[in-house]
């Protein structure tokens, strides 16, 4: 067996998990008088499917918004694949490589399946407005590259008998699994994902956790994921961050976050729905 | 039964077809799939050099001759070589229904022996999986798809372009073994087994000889002009013998292409896309799309829809009689043909039927009116009757000789008699060779002489000679009175209403009829959305107080024609309850191919059946039923029982009107 | 009963008496309603990006058609001085989205709207300093636009269709198309359409608000450019344009604010109509005259049934 480098170990199904890919240290958080997260610090392991969960109100939405740059921390920094990420607008941490997904869905409802996946491709598409603008040779290969790459997330996503029809008019789980593929489509090196399950019935939860584990294990993508129902994230996910008000009350295995007193406090203790 | 026919005697078998069409249309399309967006091709040539590489493989692999290779999935082109390269290899292969659950599958593997499987994806491969420890002799697991595979123990199982690719690297050393093999086939060697979804009991292996695959297609493709120009929608399960005749033995006995849907539920899209020549699908599909075509309809402008209604009704005047040849008027001809601009082509065109030359419909009685709906569009729709152990022809309807209700005349080739007791049989050079490990239901089907026993009752048409079927022979039974119970004509005769997809009629023994109903959900829960009804599940639609009026109405109206006939009048449906479920093949009762299976319902429904004929206005029950994972769960329901209003016949009036 | 009969009748006696004739003002009614069309497509396309109503489309056309103009008089050969144009509209389109809509990002849409009215001012204020206020006269010809007319005898009469015009129809047509293609089957024209349909998905694929935005008023000002040289060379370049261009509010208001088809269906209906009128109806019973205001009043009539207008898109939410 080759030797693994260092901070790199195997799961038990012999996924490689690796050094952390993004890192939130000591993130404050503040909207006036507010404290939506206060002091919390984490990390993100290149590889594997890291679960934020919490109470509804306990800041998860907000983190996932400081990861993806819609919010900017009053303290701490972000460092993301071994660097000091500066304050970013949200597009430009697209371009870095973070692809979300939302909990209410924010697709182009007017547009079809593909061209919403085809969006997803938007930061990796690379030839010139002019070349564009006349479909010149160099655009329209790059065009037809991309439409293979989105054909291939349409057959993984089996989703091939909505090609064409205006997203708008799909059912909600199908709707889901189509921003699933947009954020997919861009190969992100981080893939966050709020609240993936939230609205679904059993049978589509357990279709989206199979998605969520077959990308992690086809692609090796590495996967946040927010989520307020704690079934379906323990059973899908290597480690666990819980917050509660806007603090970090719990992080490990699954396992260990399970038995930790707080977090059965938080969320058997005192009901919060 | 002992002469070889001289055209095929160098071609006795399906890998010598694939050679003998590698050769003559080298360049010619095969194979078509939908992949990734985009119609993939492969010539005979290169699908022979597919095949060939994949028979390599299997040999490196160790099959065996006489060994038998399962193939499990949905229509794939490497499936399909997969068959071939068994039959390459001297082995025979066993195509299974995909979607059968694990518990099925562990049957059939057992009972043939597999030692091999080639299964589609990692659905499959679980399947098999699960069953490998129990069923034993499973050896090596040879999958299409790669997905989520990465990560399984590999060393019993592989991808199937890697067994290529092997099959390739390791050419010279099995090049002569394999041509040994293949042409040492002979015809009377076993071509394929296909197990037999069989309404009772467990599944039969049916044995097909090369003869019986090449003999069939030979002379149905003769009897309909049958061309290497054609091209074939291959949608229908693999495991099913009309897919094996109509994507193997027709297609290589021809030369035609065979296209793969990119899914199930693209299949309409891809149907559009590819537009058949060639083209079969059961009595059901023909009437989906006639219920979507109406529903679409209704959502349409008032001009559009006068359009519609006033061209069809000039259609189905005068269609059928363009079809046959029949006499038309010079006006009625100009009026179709602006008809067909207007309507009949952007019909036919929507439900890819723009280029089907021989479109074939089986397996259960068709509605009259869909059957000439279809025909009046200028679609040349016919019917055939036939089953796995004919390797699928008994009789056959020829152009310019179509009606809904006969299933046609023998088919060529094939002698067909009606026994004592109304039942069918037949003997014919398709006839299978035997059942696989099982001789006693061999003897009792087939008879020293070759004859072949249906299972249906049936009758020849005075004059035209054509065979109509009534129902399964078992079946057809006698009522309290004496009076003749035909309940699969009934539920028939019912199900052509759109609203209802299924009926499941008692009274054998009884001194009157009753019945179970399924409505169709997409055309029930199209009626509800147009007069906001909110429904949350297919039971709570099925209890909606109208909806079992409108299914009254509609049971009426069949038995005031019921009456009409005198010799049907007494199986008048007296009183009916919607089911709170859909029968379905994964709770055992309906069969794969979606036949009732009636004994299963009597003994589930045992409770509902008391409480139709106790004369109770409700019944309260719970049912078990089977998700598609292969969980369990139950249902729990209050059934309405409705009371139907029955015609009364009087004998006078009917000879009256006779 | 007379009056009834002139209304109801004689205008359609009319037409049917003189077929010639009536061909004659439906080519005069499609050219103006090609332009109309023109000028909406230039709002359509930057309201459906950034919910902003442009008032100053309008003006952007007079801009564009002066310095054309000002810059062959300067000197510069026809189709440099076209290039030249097109890279001042470019710079226009960089300094509105660096000045006024950068620092306006999530101002409520009446705001925007405001800074649109701010442009107006500004380039109609910028344009006389620079190029005086005189009429001018259009390149065309020296822009390679044909000149004379095509004489036609339909039904034994004849129908005069100026060259210049069939260039203008023409030159539209393929614009509109290759706008079209570039907005479905571009990666910049699917980020547009994108942007239109919701903002922070967009954002989050990737999409730059700002690329995006000097993208769609360079376009507008390359629609505008090109609607000021179709009607300059009928009516000459003057400030007295900006008029015309108020035309696509009822053009708008048919066609709703998000539809391309709407704007081109609407432009050319809103030309035939109001030419068919004033010739039939106007002159005989009004006196004429009847251009100026019949789009705004079938505007009226049209909104008074069908709100979202006749094309734009029915909101159904999910519930």
């Amino acid at each position: 067996m080759n030797e693994l480098a260092p901070d790199t170990y195997l799961t038990d199904d012999g996924r490689k998990i690796g050094p952390p890919v993004l890192e939130m240290k000591n993130i404050t958080l503040r909207f006036g008088g507010v404290t939506a997260i206060k002091d919390i610090s984490f990390d993100i392991r290149e590889g594997e499917i890291r679960a934020i969960i919490g109470p509804n109100g306990a800041g998860k939405s907000s983190m996932l918004n400081v990861i993806n740059g819609f919010y900017h921390p009053q303290e701490g920094e972000i460092w993301f694949r071994g660097a000091r990420r500066p304050s970013m607008k949200p597009y430009e941490v697209a371009r870095q490589g973070i692809a979300r997904t939302f909990q209410n869905i924010a697709l182009f409802k007017g547009m079809s399946t593909l061209d919403n996946i085809m969006t997803g491709r938007n930061t990796m598409m690379k030839s010139g407005l002019l070349a564009q603008a006349i479909w010149w040779g160099k655009a329209e290969r790059e065009e037809i590259y991309h439409r293979e790459q989105v054909e291939k997330v349409i057959d993984f996503l089996e989703i091939q008998h909505i090609r064409k029809t205006p997203v708008g008019r799909l059912p909600y789980g199908l709707q889901k699994r189509v921003e699933l593929g947009r954020a997919l489509a861009a190969e992100p090196k981080l893939l966050l994902l709020d609240e993936p399950m939230a609205g679904m019935n059993v049978e589509e939860k357990e279709d989206m956790s199979r998605f969520i584990l077959d990308v992690n294990d086809e692609f090796g993508t590495t996967i946040a994921l927010i989520e307020h129902d704690m079934g379906v994230v323990m059973d899908i996910s290597d480690r666990v961050v819980v917050m509660d008000y806007g603090r970090k009350i719990g992080d490990g295995t699954p396992e260990e976050v399970r038995s930790n007193p707080e977090v059965i406090d938080a969320y058997l203790g005192v009901s919060h729905d | 039964m002992a002469e070889i026919s001289a055209s095929s005697a160098e071609l006795a078998s399906i890998p010598a077809l694939l050679e003998r069409n590698a050769r003559k249309y080298a360049a010619r399309p095969a194979y078509r799939e939908k992949e990734y967006g985009i119609w993939q091709s492969w010539t005979w040539l290169e699908t022979h050099e597919e095949i060939r590489a994949l028979a390599l493989g299997m040999l490196d692999l160790g099959v065996a001759q006489g060994d038998h290779v399962a193939i499990i999935g949905a229509n794939r082109p490497a499936l399909y070589w997969s068959m071939v390269a068994a039959q390459m290899c001297g082995a025979v292969p066993v195509p299974l229904y995909q979607d059968a659950v694990a518990e099925e599958m562990a049957y059939v593997l057992e009972h043939c022996g597999a030692r091999f499987v080639v299964a589609e994806d990692q659905e499959q491969v679980d399947k098999v999986l699960e069953i490998q420890d129990r069923v034993g002799h499973i050896e090596h697991i040879i999958y299409h798809d790669k997905r989520g595979m990465r990560k399984y123990d590999h060393s019993r199982m592989n991808a199937l372009e890697d067994v290529q690719a092997t099959g390739r690297a390791a050419h010279h050393r099995f090049e002569e073994e394999l041509k040994r093999r293949t042409d040492a086939l002979g015809y009377d060697d076993t071509c394929v087994m296909l197990y037999t979804s069989g309404t009772t009991g467990r599944p039969k292996g049916v044995v097909l000889s090369n003869r019986n695959i090449i003999e069939a297609s030979k002379s149905s493709s003769e009897f309909d002009h049958l061309t290497e120009k054609e091209s074939v929608l291959a949608y229908l399960p693999m495991a099913w013998v009309g897919d094996f005749i109509f994507s193997i033995g027709q297609a290589m006995w021809n030369g035609f292409c065979v296209n793969c849907p990119e899914s199930a539920e693209t299949m309409y899209e891809n149907l559009h896309e590819i537009g058949p020549t060639y083209f079969f699908a059961p009595p059901r599909y023909f009437e989906q799309r006639i219920t979507l075509l109406t529903i679409r309809m209704e959502d349409a402008g008032t001009f559009k829809k006068w359009l519609f209604k006033h061209f069809m009704e000039h259609a189905r005047k005068v269609g059928p009689k363009l079809m046959d040849g029949e006499p038309v008027g010079f006006g009625d001809r100009m009026k179709y043909a602006l008809g067909n601009v207007l309507v009949y082509g952007p019909v036919r065109n929507r439900a890819g039927m723009s280029n089907v030359r021989i479109g074939y419909t089986a397996g259960e009685a068709i509605g009259p009116e869909i059957f000439e709906f279809w025909r009046s569009l200028g679609i040349n729709l016919k019917q055939l009757y036939g089953q796995t152990e004919a390797s699928v022809f008994i009789t056959q309807q020829p152009d310019g000789e179509v009606r809904a209700d006969t299933v046609g005349v023998p088919s060529p080739g094939v002698e067909v008699k009606i026994g004592e007791t109304g039942e069918v049989f037949y003997r014919s050079p398709g006839t299978f060779v035997e059942y696989y490990k099982n001789a006693e239901s061999t003897a009792s089907t087939k008879d020293p002489e070759g004859w072949v026993a249906t299972g249906d009752a049936g009758f020849f048409e005075e004059g035209t000679g054509h065979l109509r079927i009534i129902d399964r022979a078992k079946d057809v039974g006698k009522m309290a009175d004496g009076s003749l119970f035909a309940p699969k004509y009934v539920e028939n005769k019912l199900k052509f209403y759109p609203n209802i997809l299924e009926a499941v009629v008692f009274g054998g023994g009884r001194d009157r009829c009753c019945a179970f109903i399924n409505i169709d959900l997409t055309a029930v829960g199209n009626w509800a959305e147009r007069n906001n009804i909110s429904y949350g599940s297919y039971q709570e639609l099925a209890g909606h107080p109208q909806v079992l009026a409108t299914v009254q109405e509609h049971v009426e109206e069949m038995n005031a024609s019921l009456a009409e006939d005198k010799m049907l009048a007494g199986c008048q449906i007296h009183r009916f309850l919607i089911l709170h479920k859909e029968l379905d093949a994964d709770d055992g009762e309906l069969t794969r191919t979606r036949k009732v299976r009636r004994r299963i319902i009597e003994e589930k429904y045992a409770d509902l059946i008391t409480a139709l004929y106790d004369g109770s206005g409700s019944v309260s029950t719970t049912t078990e039923v089977t998700y598609e994972d292969g969980r369990k769960g139950s249902i729990s329901a209050t059934l309405e029982i409705r009371d139907a209003e029955v015609a009364h016949v009087r004998a006078g009036t009917l000879e009256a009107a006779e | 009963m007379e009056f009834l009969k002139s209304i109801f009748v004689d205008p359609f006696v009319d037409m049917v008496a003189a077929p010639d004739f009536l061909l004659q003002v439906l080519w005069e009614g499609l050219v103006s309603g090609v332009l109309y069309a023109l000028i909406a497509l230039g709002f359509v396309l930057i309201f459906r990006s950034s919910r902003i109503f442009n008032f100053a489309q309008g003006i952007m056309v007079v801009f564009a058609a002066l310095t054309l103009v000002g810059l062959h008089a300067a000197g510069l050969p026809a189709w440099v001085a076209f290039a030249a144009t097109l890279g001042v509209m470019f710079l226009l389109a960089v300094g509105i989205e660096r000045i006024v809509l950068r620092p306006l990002v999530n101002q409520p849409d009446i705001i925007l709207f405001m800074a649109t009215i701010g442009i107006t001012l500004f380039l109609v204020g910028g344009g006389e300093i620079i190029f005086g206020g005189e009429n001018k006269v259009m390149i065309s010809d020296e822009l390679g636009i044909p000149d004379g007319s095509l004489e036609f005898n339909p039904f034994d009469g004849f129908v005069l269709v100026e060259a210049r015009d069939v260039t203008v129809v023409f030159g539209a047509v393929v614009m509109v198309g290759a706008l079209l293609a570039f907005l479905n089957y571009s990666r910049m024209g699917r980020a547009i359409r994108a942007l239109g349909d919701d903002h922070q998905a967009a954002l989050s694929v990737g999409i730059s608000l700002t690329t995006i935005w000097v993208l769609v008023w360079f376009l507008a000002g390359i629609i505008a450019l090109m609607t000021g040289i179709a009607w300059g060379s009928r009516a000459g370049v003057s400030f007295a344009l900006e008029i015309i261009a108020l035309k696509a509010l009822p053009v708008l208001m048919l066609g709703g604010l998000e539809s391309i088809t709407g704007a081109i269906v609407g432009g050319i209906a809103i030309g035939l109509l109001e030419k068919l009128f004033e010739i039939y109806w106007g002159q005989p019973l009004l006196g004429g005259s009847t251009e100026a205001w019949f789009a705004y009043v079938l505007a009226l009539v049209v909104l008074l049934f069908r709100p979202q207008g006749l094309f734009g898109e029915k909101i159904i939410e999910r519930v």
